[in-house]
């Protein structure tokens, strides 16, 4: 039983695991290999709770075998298990059926941007001390507990850190490399709330690229305020119809609501509520959604996508028209249409004039939605219902904080309702959406 | 060669050491074990792992797609205390695992700890006989079992449009290696089938799904199940043509039997895993031996449960699996224990320490979380409600264990008015207090049973499959997510 290399060289795997999917009587293969460190550290009562490391490897390898599609991964880096798994690979492919939309794109479409102008890899990964991580969680965990408030019963802070590259390549020749680079911290606590017994949780969690721009301790500590404080007391107001801020560290999930809907597979399947919608108005003419990849030291942003296409900021809806599907190779060529991306990278609202806060003082009664608590959406009707938190708002200042709500309704007819972005993007996500308005929301509560 | 690594054999010996035949030995382990004490740990354990997923899917009326994952690798842990270090390695080499030992030990800081004693492998029950492994069913007999499917999905009803189906089969060999010489391997198998359904009425179009999934092998697609997945991946879709919104507000809800023991997962279930308790975050934390629900009430975690997607005969710290009373006669009894938890508490552990693959740590996880049956027939608790809402079929939950606020989402069910079921209803979350919740439960059926689909539990990033169940229930007020006019 050989040992897995010392030194393992990802693109030579790759390369290697084509030329034998190749040899092995493949017409077409693609080949990924993933490299990973990761650490994580916790503390908790004053000491380190948990401390992880690991270095991880991963390969991806996807057959074309006599019209016949298959993929396979492993994290076996052993060759001769990397020769078995193409082996068994190529075999059992020949026994599926033909898929005639399955192969590589066309070499006009792939490409990568240029690394440097991306700037996902932050030196300071390599150059990291362990030591200095231990110190920093330490700091930042003993400010949470200096300016904690007297009902505060567990705090955990955590950082974690990491660095991924991954190597491409196709049978076709084409080749590219990525490496990216994340930082984060944050910290989670807990109160206890001495007449009612419930112990309300509030965090707060930031990463970044580049360690430089990761949040300071003083922005995470506002942040973890911020939401402590709208755990305190809540309680249901009357069920009815209302303004809606969607606050902009939820935003997402009300944004991958339209997400679903529009991949090529829900399209395909004929599972969407964006079926022969493209070129419609399918929201207000003030809501515009992109996707924008390229944005340097972007949490979303990527030098090449899934399939090796080169990644292009994309219009999804403009002006409230349906403008781009989110097509990957084989759902391109199962609809007949050109490809796009099989996924998002970093979704851009662009951010209106004025705060939520200034865009409801003439609203007697608005609710702004801070989290969100189970809930799902049905990509083929766009009925959606979810809980929520947050707080009810009277002419802009919040005078009740909420919980056991629901929002529920179609999401067509909600960003239809849509009326205004506010001011406060946030940069340190690959949700770049500020607060979003939306009209006559249907909430249930007491 | 070829089919040690590419397929899962499951030891023939009960003394075998699986992993040797990864070339990892006796000597190795006791190398290992030593380097993750090296550092003055009070204790450690190797969790190693080969799991293989086969999985073959239908679309368009062609079986053109299939993937196939091996995850093989090493977790050590070392404690002190409550403090844990952890480290993982992909490469079962002595040099990578005694880094990865020596990496996890870090989070000690004395003098070495106590030397390994000899090895011995612990003999377990078998809640999961496997009848027909899928190591032995080719792509020949699959292949036309999804064509089954989808013909049968389509002669269903001539609204179908689309049909897709899947069959997923896991194979998993764990062994759990502790210093005091206990070595637990297990066999651990999963078969999952699904099928998707698109349907078009008058130009509007709804989807739907069924699944099974267990603990089982090819015995698992018996004629009935599937018949059965088949139909109700069709009805469920066809329902949806019919079904509106409920009015907004608190209402009484009754739920189904079956998957609606998604409520007990999210309002109690979490809140009793005693890693949230310990650290005295759960609304749970201070309430054992308090009633906490009405006596008719009854709530159990079981990972003994035959063939059950929940079940596992010993858990991933090496403690043998149970079945543990949460509730019993409305009053709480116990949390679900991994080993840390169980000596800051000074109990046993329940068997319930998990984790999703040896790339994490474990904690305290449920297994097949269900209530006893109760006093009540299922018409006279329906009848029981003048106006409120029957759920029947459920697709996904969530809580905030400190406050106890839960919510799932209702994928099917129905109006009730004047204690007969009316309108259809769909897609609605229900939220609630779990305490509260847990209080306002006025009525509890005679009709347990389990549900028989794939649900996955997530926790801290980490996702272990589970089983639930529920007779049907009645909850006094919850707040349905309906439409306000």
């Amino acid at each position: 039983m050989s040992a897995v290399p010392t030194q393992i060289d990802p693109l030579k795997v790759a390369r290697d695991a084509v030329a034998l999917g190749l040899r092995l009587g493949a017409d077409e293969v693609r080949a990924s290999v993933g490299r990973a460190d990761d650490v994580q550290l916790q503390r908790r009562g004053g000491r380190l709770e948990r401390a992880q490391e690991a270095r991880t490897f991963g390969l991806s390898v996807s057959l074309l075998v006599d019209g016949r599609y298959s993929s396979h991964s492993s994290s076996d880096m052993r060759p001769e298990a990397i020769a078995a798994l193409m082996e068994r690979g190529v075999e059992s492919t020949r026994l599926l059926e033909p898929d005639p939309d399955r192969a590589l794109p066309d070499r006009a479409l792939l490409g990568a941007i240029d690394e440097a102008a991306l700037d996902l890899d932050d030196p300071a990964a390599r150059q990291r001390d362990p030591a200095r991580r231990r110190e920093e969680l330490e700091a930042l965990e003993a400010r949470a507990i200096a300016s904690a408030p007297p009902d505060l019963i567990s705090t955990t802070a955590h950082l974690w850190e990491g660095r991924s590259e991954s190597w491409l390549c196709l049978s076709n020749g084409f080749e590219a490399q990525s490496a990216r680079t994340t930082f984060g911290w944050g910290v989670e606590a807990t109160l206890k709330e001495a007449d009612t017994g419930k112990l309300p949780e509030g965090y707060a969690f930031e990463q970044a690229v580049h360690l430089n721009d990761r949040p300071s301790i003083d922005g995470l500590m506002a942040e973890l305020d911020e939401a402590l404080a709208l755990t305190r007391r809540t309680s249901a107001c009357a069920s009815g119809r209302y303004l809606m801020v969607l606050d902009a560290r939820v935003v997402g999930r009300l944004l991958g609501a339209l997400l679903g809907p529009m991949s090529g597979a829900a399209l395909h399947e004929r599972r969407s509520i964006f079926l022969d919608k493209l070129g419609e108005q399918v929201a207000s003419p003030r809501f515009s959604l992109f996707d924008d990849p390229t944005i340097p030291r972007g949490l979303g942003s990527r030098a090449t996508d899934g399939d090796g296409l080169l990644p292009q900021r994309r219009a999804l809806i403009d002006a409230g028209v349906l403008k781009t599907p989110l097509l990957d190779v084989y759902y391109a060529r199962k609809l007949g249409m050109a490809p796009t991306t099989g996924g998002v990278s970093n979704l851009v609202v662009p951010p209106g004039e004025r705060s939520w806060r200034a865009a409801t003082a003439a609203i007697p009664e608005a609710i702004r939605v801070t989290s969100f608590l189970g809930g799902n959406t049905n990509p083929a009707s766009g009925d959606f219902s979810f809980g929520i938190r947050g707080q009810l708002l009277r002419h802009g200042e919040a005078v009740q904080n909420l919980s056991e709500m629901n929002i529920t309704g179609n999401i067509l007819d909600l960003y239809a309702r849509f009326i205004e972005a506010a001011d406060d993007v946030r940069l340190n996500s690959s949700t770049r959406s500020p607060s979003l308005l939306f009209d006559g929301v249907s909430f249930s509560g007491a | 060669m070829a089919d040690l690594i590419s397929a899962v054999t499951p030891p023939t010996r009960p003394e075998e050491l699986y992993f040797e035949r990864f070339g990892v030995t006796q000597e190795a382990l006791r190398a290992v074990l030593s380097a993750a004490l090296s550092r003055g740990a009070d204790d450690c354990d190797l969790f190693f792992e080969h799991c293989v997923i086969s999985s073959v899917s239908m679309a368009d009326g062609k079986v053109n797609r299939a993937s196939t994952s091996i995850d093989l690798g090493l977790g050590v842990r070392a404690r002190v205390g409550d403090q844990v270090g952890y480290a993982y390695t992909e490469d079962l080499s002595l040099g990578a695992m005694l880094a990865a030992a020596r990496t996890a030990a870090e989070i000690a800081m004395t003098t070495p700890g106590r030397a390994p004693v000899n090895l011995q492998v612990l003999g377990l029950p078998s809640y999961y006989p496997v009848k027909e492994r899928w190591a032995g069913v080719g792509m020949e007999r699959r292949v036309p079992m999804l064509r089954a499917w989808e013909a049968a999905a389509f002669a269903r009803d001539a609204r179908v449009e689309k049909v897709s189906c899947q069959l997923v089969d896991a194979e998993r060999v764990i062994a759990v290696v502790r210093p005091d010489g206990r070595v637990a391997q297990d066999f651990q198998p999963m078969t999952r089938a699904v099928v998707s359904v698109t349907a078009q009425q008058s130009g509007r179009r709804e989807s739907n799904l069924y699944n099974l999934a267990g603990r089982a092998g090819l015995e698992l697609l018996d004629a009935e199940r599937v018949n059965r997945m088949v139909n109700e991946a069709v009805d469920r879709t066809m329902f949806l043509f019919d079904a509106g919104k409920p009015p907004a507000g608190e209402m009484p809800v009754v739920l189904a039997a079956g998957a609606s023991g998604i409520l007990l997962h999210e309002a109690i279930g979490h809140g009793m895993e005693a890693d949230f308790n310990r650290k005295g975050v759960s609304i749970y934390a201070s309430r054992m031996n308090e009633r906490i629900a009405p006596s008719f009430v009854t709530v159990v975690d079981n990972g003994t449960l035959d063939a059950s997607r929940g079940a596992i005969n010993i858990d991933d710290e090496a403690n043998p699996s149970e079945r543990t009373v949460l509730v019993q006669d409305g009053v709480l009894k116990s949390y679900l224990h991994d080993e840390i938890s169980a000596k800051h508490y000074g109990v046993a552990p329940t068997g319930s320490g998990r984790r999703e693959s040896f790339r994490h740590p474990p904690m305290p996880r449920m297994r097949a979380t269900y209530m006893e049956p109760g006093p009540h027939k299922p018409d006279e608790i329906i009848a029981s409600v003048k106006n409120g809402i029957y759920c029947t079929s459920f697709s996904n939950g969530q809580v905030h264990i400190g406050a106890g606020d839960f919510a799932f989402y209702m994928k099917t069910g129905y109006l009730i008015e004047d204690g007969k079921l009316t309108r259809p209803l769909k897609d609605v979350n229900i939220i609630g207090n779990g305490p509260s919740a847990l209080e306002r439960v006025e009525m509890v059926g005679d009709d347990l049973m389990l549900d028989e689909g794939g649900w996955t539990c997530g926790k801290d990033g980490q996702g272990v499959p589970v089983s639930q169940g529920q007779p049907t229930v009645k909850v006094g007020a919850l707040v349905v997510g309906g439409v306000s006019q």
